[in-house]
């Protein structure tokens, strides 16, 4: 066993000391306590002991050398070393925080367009998110308030300049592409079942006239999970079905439903006619032989079990073939669950005449980067991508982006334990 | 109450075999766990600072093993000795100085700070002077309440010049609260002669008259004589006879904090104290009362491979736990000072 | 129901506790025989006696220092300062000692006090004896601090200060012990962390504390008459822990913040909340915060001049008023 001499901490500030005198030489016998070499740093000069018995084999710092605090100065060759006892374990407190204890506060979300947009006009912090969350573009409100020599906007102002200048807020479409047919060569024919054809059909009409555009987000699954995990036994045992990520994600995008109304709304002509209430359409698969999307009506006032259930019973309905036109009728928002597969993304087409549809693809443990105050670290973490994909007549990307940013934080943040708890279904 | 200095003298043996031993195993574990932190610190595994107790190890000892174990102690951020002495394991106390998740608080302390509330430590403060107060809310509770646990407050000769210490004394007396005050004078206030900072020679036992107190004035290094006078105030205390004021002349072995290897003190003062080194003095002083050099050793044998063990399971120790950083500022054990 | 005064209210408030819990004492500089310098614990020394009931010397560090060991070990004692001025005469132990004793111990020991003091200026004692240092108290970690505006609340938050197991600063103010207020029969009991909204309205928050909820409730008065605005006034009543769930919802309700405060101006206790809402609430906010506050001097004595510093309800009828209308002040 060999055993190293180091530098020693000879005050709290200090963080270097030169080696003035070495008491034994290479190859020499050292017991514990005797005296080694003496050490001068910019405050004191003290005598070094030994504090291992052992034969000097090495000096790697001579005298009239200075070494930094901490360098091995020597080497002790042959001095018994007793193996160490395995640390005792110590169960951390569990921390469950709401809040992270470095911020303390939970930042507002959501980045609504740059404030000099506006050029000599001020807007306020509301009226700006008013503007962008009503689909207005804040050039033109400026614009429409100097004209008019107002100088400041507020929500008042927003509101009474909305009123006037409905028609000019939405954006100019692009003519949708035609679909291109592709030709096979040779293999096999599969006839469309009827399903199909007339969903076919639809999905066509859709994907030609509606500006899609898809977005993107990833968000942390752990929450959800541990309250899942802590559930789903019991959910199996009682009603007889799994408890699976979609019921939280539906409850979740009826939460933020709630703070970006225009996603859950129906395009009409030229107007956006918001609902109220959520009607949530669950896009089932057949077997591989075609798509319904049953619709939840009223999920908004369900709870996480209740629309678990409510899932659960459509989902059978669907796969019996049960279905009735009430059921498939009246949505204004709809989710497309994808992640049986392990999919990364899937950008759906939305069903007219909702203006958006959810995608949520497989959720599975990636490497994330974890922040912490020692640094970054690679640490699997539960993540799915979920994406949207919205009518760009209808808003615009920074309010689609605002949506799924606000959907994410609930998703992660949002206490499912208690919710949960609390055993209710709406 | 003697009020002169006493060498070590035969007169009587009301101490008795068994806590000789106690006493001398006390000084022993104090004075070998104190160094080996000492090298924990060169070697940079003791971080921050370090107040060491060497040399005054007889104080410690005297007043502990004179202590019940529902009794309580205060001292000062030198609390490492008064920490050992009521029982705390080596491993607990050198675990905390390391900042190791399995030190005394778990590294939220640090050595200045050291309390186990199991043992009746309720602390070590790190400001002059502000534990004398509190030692007597302690008593206050003890007279209360009903009880009959004494409060002994440790503090230096520095404690004597500030606001605190006058508050604290008055306060005692006036409510007859059963408090013990011993103040060990190792002769320097930090880096500082105390002579030189004080107005009276001896900066306890001269005031004691200005708060109605009588005068004691003992040699520090003498267990035996610091245990007598510990049982003494103890009894006056519990009788109701409120608190006492107690000056233990020693001397530090090393300087004020191991940032100081105390070149300031005049030559041959150290090697003076020396001579009359606690663990000196008593391994005479037992050889003197028939304690077989057998006895004695198993104690200093005991003692380093306590030392050693509790240092092997230090190094191996985690670092302070991540989770604690945020923990116990309030009562349900969080830190939200919002909702 | 009873209508009780302020000063009363906290002879109430502390007899309710101490009868309920024999740990509960009482210790400060005249509290006992005198009654106490402001007469609000008058009646407690006869009714609980000597022991329980204790005159201290002019010692501010012991009087401190006694009730943190004592809470340590196993009581429940509220120590009086008599001005808030005092507690930097012991500022060692509301910062240093008291609020750290649980974080440093990992737990083993915690100081289950109340240090009750009067705070606040308005009755003309001079620049050391007037200040508002609820702010100095707030930002220290491991404290709990209150300021209660009504007889009612005295009652209820000093029940909640002395049953928490954590050491509360509570805030009696020097200008509201002769105000009375209607009280309910029986125990009273409250909650730390809840504010309570003592106006509702739609046009602005207006935040303040203690005296000044009385100045911002005359204030939206004559704001409402006189210049149409709807003000919504909320009491804080608890510093620390804070109630941002009233505060921030009344925010974004009506989009704009006033803070009444009279700490002076610098790192007072409403640029806390400002900053907190700008961080939380930044798109709701319809317009700049502003903190209505004392000017950063020491108070004067002069009646005349110390009522120009501390906010009046013409000051913040004026400030809001012009505020709310787009112009600077």
């Amino acid at each position: 066993m060999t055993a190293a001499v180091i530098m020693p901490q000879l005050g709290e500030t200090v963080a270097e000391g030169k080696i003035i005198a070495w008491f034994k030489s290479v190859g020499d016998k050292v017991a514990v306590g005797d005296r080694l070499f003496e050490v001068e740093t910019d405050k004191v000069t003290v005598e070094v002991e030994a504090t291992e018995a052992g034969t000097l084999s090495d000096i790697r710092i001579g005298k009239d050398v200075t070494a930094k605090v901490g360098t091995v100065v020597a080497v002790l060759d042959g001095g018994a070393a007793a193996a160490p006892k395995p640390a005792a374990v110590f169960a951390p407190k569990p921390a469950a925080p709401t809040m992270s204890a470095y911020e303390e506060v939970r930042t507002a979300t959501g980045s609504f367009g740059k404030a000099k947009a506006a050029g000599d006009v001020r807007v306020s912090p509301l009226a700006r998110r008013l503007i962008v969350q009503n689909g207005l573009d804040i050039v033109i409100v400026a614009q429409t308030a100097l004209n008019e020599n107002v100088r400041r906007i507020d929500q008042r102002e927003v509101s009474r300049l909305m009123q006037q200048s409905k028609s000019s807020a939405l954006t100019v479409l692009e003519p949708a592409q035609e679909a291109r047919a592709v030709a096979l060569a040779g293999g096999e024919i599969v006839t469309l079942n009827t399903i199909r054809q007339r969903t076919g059909d639809r999905l066509a009409e859709n994907w030609r006239t509606i500006p899609h555009v898809f977005q993107a987000i990833e968000a942390d699954f752990t929450a959800v999970e541990a309250a899942r995990a802590d559930m789903k036994a019991r959910f199996k045992a009682e009603q007889g079905v799994s408890l699976t990520y979609l019921p939280f994600i539906a409850r979740a995008v009826c939460l933020a439903l709630d703070a970006f109304p225009q996603v859950n709304a129906r395009l009409d002509g030229k107007a956006l006619n918001l609902s109220r209430d959520v009607n949530l359409g669950i896009a089932v698969d057949l077997n591989h032989n075609g798509l319904v999307v049953p619709v939840i009506k009223n999920a908004g006032d369900l709870t996480t079990l209740g629309l678990a259930k409510a899932i659960a019973r459509m989902v059978d309905k669907a796969r019996a073939g049960k279905l009735g036109a009430d059921d498939l009728s009246g949505g204004t928002y709809s989710i497309s669950n994808n992640g049986a597969f392990g999919t990364l993304l899937t950008a759906p087409i939305i069903n007219a005449p909702q203006v958006a549809i959810l995608s949520v693809d497989a959720i599975r443990k990636r490497a994330t980067v974890v922040e912490t105050a020692d640094g970054d670290f690679i640490a699997p973490r539960l993540t799915g991508i979920v994406g949207q994909s919205f009518d760009h007549r209808a808003f615009d990307g920074a309010y689609s982006a605002a949506f799924l940013s606000n959907l994410k934080s609930i998703i992660e943040t949002r206490d499912w334990v208690q919710e949960l708890s609390s055993g209710r279904t709406s | 109450m003697q009020d002169t200095i006493k060498n070590g003298s035969l007169a009587n043996d009301d101490i008795g075999l068994e806590t000789r031993l106690e006493l001398y195993r006390l000084q022993v574990e104090i004075r070998d766990c104190e160094k080996r932190a000492y090298d924990l610190f060169l070697q940079n595994l003791v971080k921050g600072t370090s107040h060491l107790s060497l040399g005054q190890e007889a104080i410690a000892a005297g007043f502990a093993a004179a202590m019940g174990p529902k009794d309580k102690s205060f001292c000062t951020y030198r609390g490492h000795a008064h920490t050992l002495a009521r029982g705390v394991p080596m491993e607990k106390v050198l675990g905390e100085l390391m900042l190791r998740d399995n030190g005394l608080m778990r590294g939220k302390g640090g050595s200045m700070h050291l309390t186990s509330a199991e043992h009746n430590v309720l602390g070590s403060y790190a400001i002059v002077g502000a534990h004398l107060c509190i030692a007597c809310g302690s008593a206050w509770r003890a007279q209360y309440q009903g009880h009959d646990d004494v409060t002994v407050c440790f503090f230096g000769d520095g404690t004597t010049n500030i606001g605190a210490f006058h508050e604290a004394l008055n306060f005692a007396v006036i409510w007859k609260l059963p408090v013990v005050f011993v103040c060990e004078n190792n002769l320097y206030m930090e880096y500082t002669p105390i002579d030189d900072v004080t107005a009276v020679p001896h900066p306890a036992a001269d005031r004691a008259s200005a708060y109605g107190l009588p005068r004691i004035l003992i040699d520090g290094n003498d267990a035996d004589e610091v245990m007598r006078t510990a049982r003494a105030a103890y009894k006056l205390a519990r009788e109701g006879g409120g608190p006492s004021l107690i000056e233990c002349l020693t001397y530090r072995h090393s300087g004020h904090s191991r940032a100081d290897p105390g070149k300031y003190r005049p030559p041959g003062e150290l090697e003076k104290w020396l001579e009359r080194d606690p663990l000196k003095t008593y391994r005479a002083r037992m050889a003197e009362f028939g304690i077989s050099p057998d006895a004695v050793a198993a104690i200093e044998t005991e003692s380093k491979r306590k030392v050693d063990e509790a240092t092997v399971n230090c190094k191996a120790a985690p670092p302070a736990s991540e989770h604690l950083l945020t923990a116990d500022v309030y009562a349900d054990g969080g830190w939200a000072w919002r909702n | 129901m009873a209508e009780l005064s302020y000063r009363d209210a906290v002879i109430r408030g502390i007899a309710q506790e101490m009868r309920r819990d024999k740990d509960v004492v009482l210790i400060g500089e005249d509290i006992g025989k005198a009654g106490g310098v402001f007469k609000a614990t008058v009646g407690l020394y006869e009714e609980f006696g000597p022991l329980r009931v204790r005159d201290t010397p002019i010692s501010e560090q012991a009087i401190l220092g006694a009730a943190m060991g004592a809470a340590m070990t196993g009581m429940k004692p509220i120590a009086e300062l008599m001005f808030s001025d005092f507690a930097a005469v012991c500022f060692d132990f509301i910062a240093n000692e008291i609020p750290k004793q649980r974080y440093m111990t990992n737990g083993q020991l915690g100081c289950p006090l109340v240090i009750r003091t009067g705070n606040g200026g308005g009755v003309r004692f001079g620049a050391q004896h007037s200040q508002s240092i609820e702010n100095w108290t707030m930002m220290i970690p491991g404290l709990k601090v209150v300021a209660p505006s009504s007889p009612i609340d005295i009652i209820g938050l000093m029940a909640a200060a002395v049953r928490d197991p954590d050491p509360v600063i509570f805030h009696e103010h020097k200008a509201l012990y002769a105000t009375k207020g209607e009280v309910p029969d029986g125990e009273i009991v409250d909650v730390l962390g809840k504010a309570k909204i003592v106006r509702p309205g739609k046009d602005c928050t207006i935040v303040a504390l203690a005296l000044m909820v009385h100045r911002a409730l005359g204030a939206a008065e004559i704001l409402a008459r006189d210049h149409g605005i709807d003000a919504e006034v909320i009491d804080v009543r608890s510093l620390v822990p804070l109630d941002t769930h009233c505060i921030l919802g009344s925010i974004v309700k009506t989009g704009r913040l006033f803070t009444v405060e009279e700490n002076p101006r610098l790192c007072g206790w409403g640029a806390e909340i400002v900053s907190i809402a700008a961080d939380e609430v930044f798109w709701d906010l319809d317009g700049p915060m502003v903190r209505i506050t004392t000017p950063h001097i020491p108070l004067p004595a002069a009646d005349n001049l110390e009522d120009m510093a501390i906010p009046s309800v013409a000051r913040i009828v004026d400030r809001v008023a012009k505020v709310m209308n787009g112009s600077r002040a």
